[in-house]
């Protein structure tokens, strides 16, 4: 009979129509995110980090802009870390070369922006920075008090070479 | 006596129906169809070139990004050919992984294909319950590598990473209900009078045609050649699993579309056997970290889900290939659309565009 097929077919979506709900409102609920999962930002946990720019060699894409210092006992440091994030291919490239686990995605999926200025981010957090100045700071003086160190014992030693 | 002349209509490369950005010139002689000639260009991204410059597994990432619906093969395709290059042993589990992962995207893509079929066709419901399906394979792999599309999961030398524990159970569950929404498309679909009238009889095509355009993967097997790379190079793992090779008999849209829903059932069967068959091990094989392969060069092909993935790959013997070619299964499918469209109504070019199921991303590279 013609109009068979057509029936059957409205006969499937009217029993889907009492159904179970397949679908669910998306801003109001939200799917959680897998263990897994990639995307959103990266974050940085910058006392981990040793400054050893393996992750941003491993981008395929140049997404990842470092700024490296080294400190007064010639320590590598982070100052500034880019993730350009309209570069980034979700690929996980350097999530995965960091040995020291220092990265990670914070799963936040909702990401766009109205800018491409904004598809800058900074994972160096003011903490970090703060963190990094106190290592800056530590090292520095450090180096003065070996120094000194040194110094003085040079002093005692021309001294003592002399009497 | 009243004049008549032919008239060109464009079609694309905004237009709904051609999954992308394809535009094609119809020459028309009222409704019928004389010639169709596809233009194709407009997502051309330069992926070859891209993956010169980047070093070998660097290169993963970007196949993602040729045909975007089954991204797992297209990794598969790859890193099978780096593999060979460099002469790199895969560990057997991360063998059985790659079929598992590359048949369910198999799957996931022939659900695609019949929803957006169902789509152009005029029948939305189609496509919601097609892809209402496929996100179960979604979900899948977000569990496996964490992305839902574009998965770069699979890489030079095994997998990015083992099977969650979770996983096995909600495979299997999904395998389960794979009769169980086949049966519906078949109420839904198959058997509504409308959909067999759009693609009963329309755009057939000979045998020697399909082969003078040299089509592969289910366009071919639809006009009734059981060309599968995966019985007849019989790569990785495939020989160990029993499946048929489903093949049409007129070879039109009808066809087209059998062998596909078929082929869904196969791929089950394939997830079935390789699921309960997967052993233990390692799920990569050991590699020096900077891969530099020995000069030479490569051509491997695996049966992607459109047809005869292949990639050519010259070694200089550094890190980056000294060139790439993919042999991209959509664009020569395309090439076949002019045969399929002559003779037949403008709205059938619709139906026939569905049928080959090219994907842009694909035929632009
Ligand atoms: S995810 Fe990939 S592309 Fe993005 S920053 Fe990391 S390595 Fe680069
Ligand atoms: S690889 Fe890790 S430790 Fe090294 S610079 Fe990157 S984040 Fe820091």
């Amino acid at each position: 009979m013609f109009g068979e097929g057509l029936l059957t077919g409205m006969g499937v979506t009217w029993k889907h129509f009492w159904g179970k709900k397949e679908t669910f409102c998306y801003p109001e609920e939200k799917l959680p995110m897998t263990e897994r999962f990639r995307g959103g930002h990266l974050v940085l946990d910058h006392k981990k980090c040793i400054a050893c720019s393996l992750c941003s060699l491993a981008c395929p894409n140049q997404a990842i802009k470092l700024k490296i210092v080294p400190d007064a006992k010639k320590k590598r440091h982070m100052q500034s870390y880019v993730h350009l994030v309209g570069r980034c291919l979700y690929c996980n490239l350097c999530v995965e070369a960091c040995n020291m686990h220092a990265l990670s995605w914070d799963k936040n999926y909702a990401i766009s922006s109205w800018h491409k200025e904004e598809m800058e981010d900074e994972l160096v957090t003011a903490e970090g920075l703060a963190y990094f100045h106190e290592v800056m700071e530590k090292a520095k003086a450090e180096a003065e008090a070996e120094a000194k160190v040194a110094a003085e014992k040079a002093e005692a030693e021309k001294t003592g070479g002399d009497a | 006596m009243p004049k008549t002349e032919t008239y060109t209509l464009s079609m694309g490369p905004q237009h709904p129906s051609t999954h992308g950005v394809l535009q094609v010139r119809l020459d028309l002689d009222g409704e019928n169809i004389l010639k169709a000639t596809p233009y194709m260009g407009y997502l051309h991204r330069g992926i070859e070139k891209l993956l010169e410059s980047r070093t070998y597994i660097q290169g993963v990432p970007y196949t993602d990004r040729l045909d975007y619906v089954s991204s797992m093969n297209n990794n598969l395709g790859y890193c099978r050919a780096v593999e060979e290059l460099a002469q790199i042993e895969v560990p057997e589990r991360a063998e059985y992984i790659r079929v598992i992962v590359a048949e369910l995207n198999r799957i996931a893509s022939h659900l695609v294909f019949i929803g957006s079929l169902a789509n152009d066709l005029g029948a939305v419901t189609g496509m919601i319950y097609a892809f209402r399906d496929r996100e179960k394979i979604l979900d899948l792999f977000d569990l496996v590598c964490g992305a839902r599309m574009t998965f770069h999961y699979i890489r030079v030398g095994g997998v990015s990473a083992d099977l969650p524990p979770e996983f096995a159970a909600k495979c299997d569950e999904f395998l389960k209900i794979v009769p169980e929404f086949m049966q519906e498309y078949e109420d839904i679909l198959t058997g509504n009078e409308i959909l067999q009238h759009r693609l009963h009889g329309t755009s057939p095509m000979t045998k020697e045609q399909a082969l003078s355009h040299n089509m592969t993967g289910p366009n071919i097997r639809a006009v009734g050649i059981p060309f599968d790379i995966r019985k007849v190079d019989g790569y990785g793992l495939y020989p160990k699993f029993e499946f048929d090779v489903p093949v049409g008999e007129n070879g039109d849209n009808w066809d087209r579309y059998r062998v596909r829903y078929q082929e869904i059932y196969e791929s089950a069967k394939i997830i079935r056997q390789a699921l309960d068959g997967l052993p233990e091990g390692d799920i990569m094989a050991k590699f020096p970290k900077v891969l530099r392969p020995p000069k030479g060069e490569v051509f491997s092909r695996t049966e992607g889900t459109r047809g005869e993935l292949g990639f050519y790959i010259v070694s200089d013997g550094s890190t980056k290939p000294y060139r790439v070619h993919i042999r991209r299964p959509s664009f020569i499918n395309l090439q076949g659309l002019d045969d399929m469209c002559r003779g037949m109504l403008i709205g059938d070019s619709v139906a026939a565009f569905s049928a080959i199921d090219p994907l842009m991303g694909e035929v632009d590279c």
